[in-house]
């Protein structure tokens, strides 16, 4: 769902670029307002398990992959704002250090991931979890909110994938960007997301929510019990770094991902803009660290993310002002 | 003359008093920043961790970290020392994370603006690179100050038979620049609060300052030199015939040894 560098116009990631500004803005505002200092880290560590799901390929029917986000569960945690920001965070990460989404294209996959699948997702949960009281009402909410926020998410990726050929052609109307049009687009994300990537989705929220429920019920801003820490929280983070590895089983691109050559080869030619277009060079590209093998690359470069956002997340915390209360 | 309870006439009186802005941006901004910066290069605050390595352990293999990392042509080898370090940092105090990122992700931005030029000749990925080489280095330096305390990165110099005379200047160098630098930031404090309205001279200030440190260096120095002789100490550094290996210390070596066969590896030596 990471749409990469050159496959929308540079007018439409302007668009988005420019939208997010005031979205994060408004996140940011109220993540001090609402997030108490000392659970800074933990979002940190929420931004991880993020970070790491998105490290999970799974393969897609029409032999495609996709990958969970885990947005909905920092939104269950922390907040939808909270999980806006850190998602945003780790997608930027994402794009500068392994190449994963472009950097134009930030605004966009922050909007569709970061920004739309937490307040769907929060939104489906906070419905089902007031109607059904418990444990279990939670979880039925963080499944099925967490389903439906990564569909509505990758409907969109679909939309502004395929108004590209419709919008932005050259003299001969063959498409600048994104060849496939929305009736191509809409159906070829959908299918995979519908039937496996939002499962996965589901799984990993519900799994890793009822894991923190019941190991460390201090995680997150409604609870407010002391004791437990994060300890369960970190161990769970190290045992996804240490099976991220599973990620590469799954061969083959996700849809829309495509370098240029293999495009080229489906098609039958290179869209101009995508030959043409400005393209970071990451140091990690596809979380591979230079000639290192695949798998020590991915756990390697799991570990750099995470650790970024750890550090991140407690500087921030450093940053806020402590509360003090004078009543 | 009111009685103890009562506020005084002269107080209940408005002031319309407003004192003249004045151009001070040299004494608050440039100068307290220097003296700001030589307070922060304070060694005393290093706390050690369960699995530290001993002190010259530490020492040696952050050296040796540090110089595989500049010779290293290859980005990998900076790319796995990054995760070290980041992962180091993750875990460090609030205060001394702060720290340390502060440092190093200046010396990387100071690194990579001296290599701008290169971004601009189309080389971006050179100032990338050395940007983040300096972040790697910077940060394994400040995560060895901020995990060892001061007295064992002493007694590790003494372990590699540094002479004496050596460490003793660098030791006393080391904490007066820093006492001079508090010293220096609260007197330009000090001034600064109590300069209000416009100071028609400057420079007797800046000079008041300079002298005030002077006479406190010189206090300083004395004072050492009497504690030294309170203390029976003749500029002999115990320590270094005390070190011996750990368990921590072998773990660490084996992993340095794997990181500069990869080197050796990487660079087409071994």
């Amino acid at each position: 769902m990471h749409i990469p560098e050159n496959y929308l116009s540079p007018s439409t990631c302007a668009v988005f670029d420019v939208a997010m500004v005031p979205i994060w803005g408004y996140a940011a505002k109220k993540v001090r307002e609402t997030v108490p200092r000392e659970k800074m880290p933990l979002v940190g560590i929420a931004a991880a398990f993020c970070f790491l799901s998105m490290m999970f390929n799974i393969p897609l029917p029409g032999g495609t992959t996709g990958h969970a986000v885990c947005g909905t569960l920092i939104a269950i945690l922390f907040g939808p704002w909270t999980a806006c920001l850190a998602v945003s965070v780790a997608l930027i990460i994402q794009a500068v250090f392994f190449g994963d989404g472009g950097i134009l294209a930030i605004g966009a996959n922050c909007f569709n991931m970061a920004f739309v699948l937490p307040m769907v997702g929060y939104a489906v949960y906070k419905l089902i979890s007031d109607r059904i009281e418990g444990r279990k009402g939670e979880l039925i909410g963080a499944g099925v909110g967490s389903y439906l926020g990564l569909n509505v998410a990758a409907l969109l990726a679909a939309i502004e994938f395929g108004i590209q050929p419709m919008l932005f052609t050259d003299a001969a109307g063959a498409a600048l960007y994104c060849p496939y049009p929305l009736s191509v687009s809409i159906p070829a994300m959908m299918l995979g997301h519908l039937t496996v990537a939002g499962l996965a989705e589901a799984g990993f929220t519900v799994g890793i929510l009822a894991f923190l429920r019941s190991t460390a019920p201090s995680f997150g801003i409604e609870t407010v019990e002391q004791g437990g820490k994060a300890a369960s929280a970190i161990g769970l983070v190290v045992a996804l770094i240490a099976a991220c590895p599973l990620g590469l089983l799954a061969t083959g691109d996700a849809w829309g991902e495509w370098g240029l050559e293999d495009l080229a080869e489906m098609v039958g030619y290179e869209p101009a803009g995508l030959a043409t277009g400005w393209e970071w060079s990451s140091f990690m590209p596809d979380y591979s660290v230079g000639a290192l093998p695949e798998v020590a690359g991915y756990i390697v470069s799991a570990i750099i993310g995470v650790a970024l956002l750890v550090i991140i997340f407690r500087l921030a915390a450093g940053a806020m002002k402590p509360e003090v209360d004078f009543s | 003359m009111p009685g103890s309870g009562e506020i005084p006439d002269w107080l209940s009186v408005p002031q319309a008093y407003e004192p003249l802005s004045d151009h001070s941006t040299f004494a608050a901004k440039s100068m307290l920043s220097v003296a700001a910066v030589l307070r922060q290069l304070r060694l005393d605050d290093g706390r050690t961790s369960l699995l530290s390595p001993s002190a010259p352990v530490k020492l040696t293999l952050a050296l040796g970290a540090i110089i595989l990392n500049s010779l290293a042509g290859n980005i990998m080898v900076t790319l796995v020392l990054l995760a070290f370090v980041l992962v180091r940092a993750a875990l460090l105090p609030r205060h001394a994370l702060a720290r340390a990122a502060a440092v190093a992700g200046a010396a990387a931005m100071l690194a990579f603006l001296i290599a701008l030029p290169a971004a601009l000749l189309g080389q971006p990925a050179s100032a990338v690179r050395l940007g983040l080489k300096a972040l790697v280095s910077t940060g394994l330096a400040m995560e060895v100050a901020l995990t060892t305390p001061a007295a064992e990165l002493t007694g590790a110099l003494r372990s590699f038979r540094v002479p004496n005379l050596v460490i003793m200047a660098i030791d006393l160098t080391l904490r007066n620049i820093v006492r001079l630098g508090e010293c220096a930031y609260e007197t330009l404090i000090a001034l600064t609060l109590r300069s209000v309205g416009r100071d028609t001279d400057k420079r007797a200030s800046m000079g008041n300052v300079g002298g005030t440190l002077f006479v406190r260096a010189s206090r300083a120095a004395a004072d050492t030199y009497d504690a030294m002789r309170c203390r029976g100490f003749e500029g002999e550094y115990d320590g270094g015939a005390r070190f011996r290996l750990h368990a921590a210390d072998a773990a660490w070596i084996a992993a340095f040894a794997l990181l500069a066969a990869l080197f050796l590896h990487l660079e087409g030596i071994a």
